[in-house]
């Protein structure tokens, strides 16, 4: 539905099982990243908490492992959805970077800085997003790796364990930085999804935004209506001869 | 003539015995030591030992001295000397000498002759310094201990409205039986919270001229480990310094606490695996577990001469050190990177976008 009365055309973005997986991986991510953090407290802000300290402080700690848990079966079930059921084959398809993304970025840059007159036209994912995604398989192998290993602790050499804790910091810093800069932005602060892009939770795109960010996709989705429209007229004139 | 001063001064003396001198103060002040130290402002300035000028406070608050552990001592138990008025004949406080009281254990005299004795052989005692330079930097009894009062929880303090109720039963005096039970109790529980462990310690072992007049790493990395920071939040299940340097579990204790470089330390390589698997902490703990790393990082680890009986070789640390500062190296760069480039590519966007609707060509 549109804001300007009009009625206007929307699209499945985001499928039920896709926003589950991802209102499941962005609480346990903010979780997971307030929790982490509270490690880094100066002194003074953690005198603050009084003699509580000790109480949060535990349940910082259930809560990180919690919170990580739920991370890793969301991540690991997401590698087997998009290997097994159709819609997720489809979204690792439509995923895969391909030589035309790399076209899209030289020519939407070119785009931004005014030597060009449109953006290039791109696909169910764009360059951005793609690059966004695997970022996450990368962010996500390192912290669970390292945090599975300073959770067992007792099994490595002191050195090893000092290394995960730099790389799992390092990741978690970088991870937390990158999802404020590049995704809370796109999705809440883009002039023309502000205050957000309600995909998250309803999974519908606009056919205005459709336009702007994915017109090859929408190309598609309209070319493959079309096709299906044609189908069924065919059966319904089958069904008429028949009759 | 002379019956009417006699008389005046009569009532002078005993008004100025009545004023000046409380009932309590007979109670436990024999000596009378009170009469002058109970005045606040009793003190004066005088020199350290190293002629620094030092404030000394000889005010004493009755009140408190009585609720401390030493309430029941007489000034002159510790203090010799004090027979003359100024005391030009004091002399220092020697807590190893025998005191009047009966150890109730023995039925002999009381002493700390036996815990000096196990300080004067750890690693801060002048016989089990590995130096024999710089002795007035190893702590005295008084540079952790002072005279502090019982301080008890206020479960054990409800719960002692009853049970003390039993003890008098037979004991006499309440005064002592309250005593009692709250020595008890007091002893019974960790005295020191962790906070206050790595504060005390730090108070020597985070000062760098002091540690490399020793040869010693200054401790400056302990506060950013896990342990560090779960004390910070008030967490006493985790290691402190005691924990690992002197635990009582393996036969230590703080008074005989030896050098790290100690075949016997807790912390040498041949103990640590059991020192870091005691009390279930890291219970299952592998020998690589508690080898070849640093718990905490000091300013001198990396780069200074190895020593003998080193654990971890210097070549081992210059390594590990360089690992760990390109993980640092490699992130920072990513983050600037990664970030910096999402940042960029975010403005140009707005830039573009802005553009687009002044030209009117934004749909």
């Amino acid at each position: 539905m549109s804001h300007h009365g009009k009625k206007q055309r929307t699209f499945l973005r985001l499928t039920v099982s896709q926003r589950i997986q991802h209102v499941i991986l962005f609480t346990s991510t903010g979780l997971l990243i307030l929790t982490g953090f509270m490690l880094l407290g100066e002194r003074w802000a953690i005198d603050l908490f009084g003699s509580a300290g000790n109480t949060i402080f535990y349940w910082r700690g259930v809560v990180h492992r919690i919170a990580g848990v739920a991370v890793t079966l969301v991540c690991l079930y997401h590698m087997v959805y998009v290997v097994v059921s159709e819609e997720g084959r489809s979204w690792l398809r439509d995923m895969l970077p391909r030589l035309k993304d790399g076209v899209d970025a030289g020519q939407n840059v070119s785009f931004m800085l005014g030597f060009r007159k449109a953006r290039p036209k791109m696909d169910r994912f764009t360059y951005m997003e793609k690059l966004e995604y695997f970022s996450v398989y990368f962010g996500m192998f390192i912290v669970i790796l390292t945090g599975t290993m300073m959770w067992t602790e007792w099994l490595w050499p002191k050195f090893y364990l000092d290394v995960a804790d730099a790389l799992h910091l390092g990741e978690a810093t970088l991870a937390a930085l990158a999802i404020i800069v590049g995704h809370i932005f796109t999705v809440h602060y883009n002039p023309h999804v502000y205050p957000m892009n309600k995909a998250f939770i309803d999974g519908q795109i606009s056919e205005e935004i459709m336009l702007e960010e994915h017109p090859l996709w929408l190309d598609r989705l309209e070319a493959e209506e079309a096709t299906a429209t044609a189908a069924a007229t065919e059966k319904d004139v089958e069904k008429r001869d028949d009759a | 003539m002379i019956n009417r001063v006699y008389f005046t001064v009569c009532c002078i003396l005993s008004g100025v015995i009545l004023l000046g001198a409380p009932n309590s103060v007979y109670a436990t002040d024999d000596e009378n030591c009170l009469m002058c130290h109970k005045y606040a402002g009793l003190g004066r300035y005088g020199k350290d030992e190293n002629q620094n000028a030092k404030k000394r406070v000889f005010y004493v608050n009755e009140e408190q001295y009585k609720a401390s552990y030493h309430g029941k001592l007489r000034c002159k138990s510790c203090h010799d000397g004090v027979e003359e008025i100024p005391h030009t004949d004091v002399e220092a406080v020697n807590c190893a000498k025998d005191c009047h009281l009966k150890d109730p254990s023995t039925g002999r005299d009381f002493s700390h002759k036996a815990i000096k004795k196990d300080l004067d052989f750890s690693a801060h005692g002048y016989k089990g310094s590995r130096t024999d330079e710089h002795m007035e930097d190893l702590p005295n009894c008084k540079d952790c201990h002072s005279n502090k009062a019982y301080q008890i929880g206020m479960d054990e303090q409800i719960a002692s409205m009853k049970f003390i109720k039993i003890c008098l039963e037979c004991h006499e005096s309440k005064e002592w039986t309250e005593r009692f039970y709250r020595h008890m109790f007091y002893r019974a529980s960790t005295r020191r919270s962790s906070k206050e462990v790595v504060a005390l310690c730090s108070k020597c072992h985070a000062d760098q001229a002091m540690m490399e007049r020793h040869d010693l790493d200054v401790v400056v990395g302990f506060k950013d480990t896990f342990h560090g920071k779960a004390i910070v939040y008030g967490d006493e299940e985790v290691a402190n310094c005691l924990n690992c340097h002197a635990p009582y579990g393996l036969g230590f204790s703080p008074h005989r606490v030896k050098s790290s470089r100690d075949d016997v330390s807790p912390v040498s390589p041949e103990h640590k695996l059991e020192t870091c698997a005691q009390q279930g902490c890291h219970a299952g703990a592998k020998e690589e577990f508690a080898s070849k790393g640093k718990v905490h990082a000091s300013l001198q680890s990396a780069g200074r001469q190895a020593r003998a009986g080193e654990e971890v070789s210097q070549a081992e640390l210059a390594f590990q050190t360089w690992v760990l500062n390109l993980i640092n190296l490699i992130y920072k760069i990513l983050i600037v990177g990664v970030v910096g480039g999402l940042g960029m590519h975010r403005l140009l966007d707005l830039y573009a976008s802005r553009r687009a609707s002044k030209m009117g060509g934004h749909h």
